[in-house]
């Protein structure tokens, strides 16, 4: 009982959906005040969801029926296995030492589907949308990783819930290392395909980039495995460099709900405030500026910790 | 992946096409080698149609031609009419055309800023520029009573007049352009990823612009200072004094800045006119039948020299209609333009030259 609560409502599948939802809500209401607009009432993530379970699944001619369930469906699976890792409100139902590894790895693998995604799906935008995504995915992957190990080495663990627990009561690594939790959300930005790192799914380019050919309940999990990775990320980064969930019970919560609020609110800025950028832009600024800041941070980060 | 050749249709219908024009672009990796293109999706055969039609009605069928310039297709066509009829047109009625060409050309580049804002990924001048364009659109409205086609032109003049609480009620509403639209500018001067995307983009040189005949913000934007308002001198602009805008560099930056600088220019011309609008009757009365003849008419729109030519063999209906549109001569170039470009560069490209497909494809 405990177990199936544990997994489907808090912290798992529920929970999760509902934070999905609500950031996506946030996100496109900031974005519009930003841009002086009104946005979408909040039921609109939830209305999208269902028109598109309920719209007519497509499939194009020569493409795998069941391998074009299949990933969507992974990534959605490993989004949520996820979810299992990262304490929310000082709780992570599955917890070891090297399980921020193993999260890395599970959150790169829906970068991987998306590119097979559009990689069989035989569209020439698929096809241009699924290489640009796999570029992408090799310009902000290496910087995120060495972003996110700063923390960790710090914290001498790899266990997300004791490097969180590190934190408490005494400073965040974000005061200790400020360029990585930087690196860490414009890798975030790349891996979640945001703008301005949309690249692989620039409408006026390529259409919709990988997602072109998907639709109806596929194209659903698609979108919702993309927010739900948008939450995750959003708590990992609070868990590795905002000090996680505090100890006193009020502020526990709260606390990071305001921390998750705070980091959305510095997606959708970032969303606002830049055009996209092309592809060779972003690979210059993956591998001559982000990844040796990254091993800056890195190296000072173990002189720190030496 | 390195040798595969892919063609990439661009449209008929694509979410970076506002119309439906279709390119076929051969793509190596991420790069354009070739670029084909096919128009004549929006075709209405305007210029057949203006045979079947009297000369007063053939002034609604070009107004909508354009849905973005249709004032001064329109005026342009009235010209040609008026000048084949020997008419002179009233003082206050030339400036009234004036007044509603120069909205209709801040109204038209701050339009198509926000249309490339949105192809390159940036919504945010997208909402800003069709919000602060709201503030054109609503004074013409005052002015005309429509807000894309006026129909405010007759043969021999105007058809409404603007008493003096209207025209401090349009200064006034001009006064609240001012800001964004520096605002604007200044966007377009500095904003480091907006360039980054535009700047070395589509660039034509001067060379290539005196080939293809470019005219317009584009022409100018590579150095060719030419402005039909200043150029064929005519009222009222011969009285009134204003810039022309050019710029060297020759990209898509080039281009946006230049256009954002001539919306600028725009708004002062505006408050001058209005200053400046002499008193009399706004039209006069012309004959139904026009004697034969032919003739070119000319105007600057938005987009660069807009020709009309008219043959009337003395009945009621002209005899021939043949409109230039300036979008046709910057259509031509994008072949050329497109090689060689990055596949992330096409928005750019495309939108750079500000394409008017009904206009070309009439």
């Amino acid at each position: 009982m405990q177990t199936a609560f544990t997994l489907l409502i808090f912290p798992g599948l529920g929970f999760i959906v509902l934070c999905a939802w609500l950031f996506d809500w946030l996100d496109r209401r900031i974005i519009a005040r930003f841009q002086g607009r009104v946005g979408p009432p909040w039921y609109q993530p939830v209305a999208d969801f269902i028109k598109l379970l309920a719209k007519e699944d497509i499939l194009s001619t020569g493409i795998n029926p069941a391998l074009s369930t299949a990933l969507p469906v992974l990534s959605l699976a490993s989004v949520l296995t996820v979810s299992l890792y990262i304490p929310v409100a000082r709780t992570a139902p599955v917890s070891f030492e090297g399980d921020l590894i193993v999260v890395l790895f599970l959150l790169s693998i829906p970068a991987l589907a998306y590119f097979l995604a559009g990689w069989i799906s035989g569209g020439v935008y698929g096809i241009l949308g699924a290489n640009r995504s796999l570029l992408q995915y090799f310009s902000y992957e290496v910087p995120f990783l060495m972003a996110l190990s700063g923390p960790a080495i710090l914290g001498n663990s790899w266990r997300i819930a004791q490097i969180a627990q590190q934190q408490v009561g005494t400073t965040w690594n974000l005061a200790l290392q400020p360029l990585g939790f930087i690196l860490a959300v414009v890798g975030l930005i790349g891996k979640l395909k945001r703008d301005p790192l949309d690249i692989p799914k620039a409408k006026s380019e390529v259409v919709g980039g990988s997602l072109t050919e998907y639709s109806g309940r596929k194209l659903a999990l698609w979108h919702l495995a993309m927010d739900m990775q948008t939450v995750l990320g959003i708590f990992l980064l609070i868990n590795l460099f905002l000090g996680g969930t505090s100890a006193s019970p009020l502020w526990g919560g709260l606390g990071f709900v305001l921390k998750a609020l705070g980091i959305v609110l510095l997606l959708s800025t970032a969303s606002v405030l830049y055009a996209r950028l092309r592809i060779d832009q972003l690979a210059n600024l993956g591998w001559r500026v982000l990844a040796p800041l990254a091993l800056m941070q890195l190296a000072a980060t173990i002189w720190m910790g030496g | 992946m390195k040798s595969d050749k892919m063609i990439i249709p661009i449209g008929p219908q694509h979410p970076l096409l506002k119309e439906p024009i279709a390119f076929t672009l051969t793509v190596e990796g991420e790069r354009v080698m070739e670029a084909g293109m096919r128009m004549g999706y929006v075709h209405r055969g305007i210029e057949r149609l203006a045979q079947e039609r009297s000369y007063v009605q053939t002034i609604h069928l070009v107004e909508r031609v354009c849905g973005i310039c249709s004032h001064v297709h329109a005026t342009t066509y009235c010209q040609g009419v008026e000048a084949l009829l020997g008419l002179e047109i009233p003082p206050r009625a030339q400036y009234l055309r004036a007044l509603l060409c120069e909205l209709e050309r801040i109204h038209s580049h701050l339009l198509w800023l926000g249309v490339l804002g949105k192809n390159l990924g940036l919504d945010t001048i997208f909402m800003y520029a069709w919000r602060d364009r709201e503030i054109v659109l609503d004074i013409m409205e005052d002015l005309s009573g429509g807000r894309v086609s006026h129909a405010i032109n007759v043969i021999g003049g105007v058809r409404s007049d603007v008493d003096e609480a209207h025209c401090d009620e349009i200064l006034r509403q001009l006064d609240l352009l001012t800001e964004p639209l520096a605002r604007l500018v200044g966007l377009v001067e500095h904003e480091r990823t907006l360039k980054a995307r535009t700047q070395n983009v589509g660039h034509l040189s001067l060379e290539q612009i005196r080939r293809y005949c470019v005219v317009g913000p584009v022409a100018r934007a590579s150095g060719l200072d030419v402005d039909l308002r200043r150029d064929m001198p005519k009222a009222p602009y011969t009285d009134l004094s204003f810039k022309v805008i050019t710029h060297t560099a020759g990209d898509v930056w080039a281009r946006t800045l230049v256009r954002m600088q001539e919306a600028v220019e725009s708004v002062r011309l505006c408050r001058e006119i209005l200053a400046q609008l002499p008193d009399g009757p706004i039209s006069v009365k012309a004959k139904r039948r026009v004697p034969p003849g032919e003739v070119v008419s000319r105007a600057e729109a938005p987009r660069g020299e807009l020709i009309y030519y008219i043959r009337s063999d003395g009945s009621e209906k002209p005899a021939r209609l043949k409109i230039r549109t300036p979008t046709l001569t910057t259509l031509i170039t994008l072949p050329e333009q497109l090689r060689e470009v990055n596949m992330a560069d096409v928005p750019a490209v495309l939108s750079g030259v500000d394409l008017c497909i009904a206009c070309a494809d009439r």
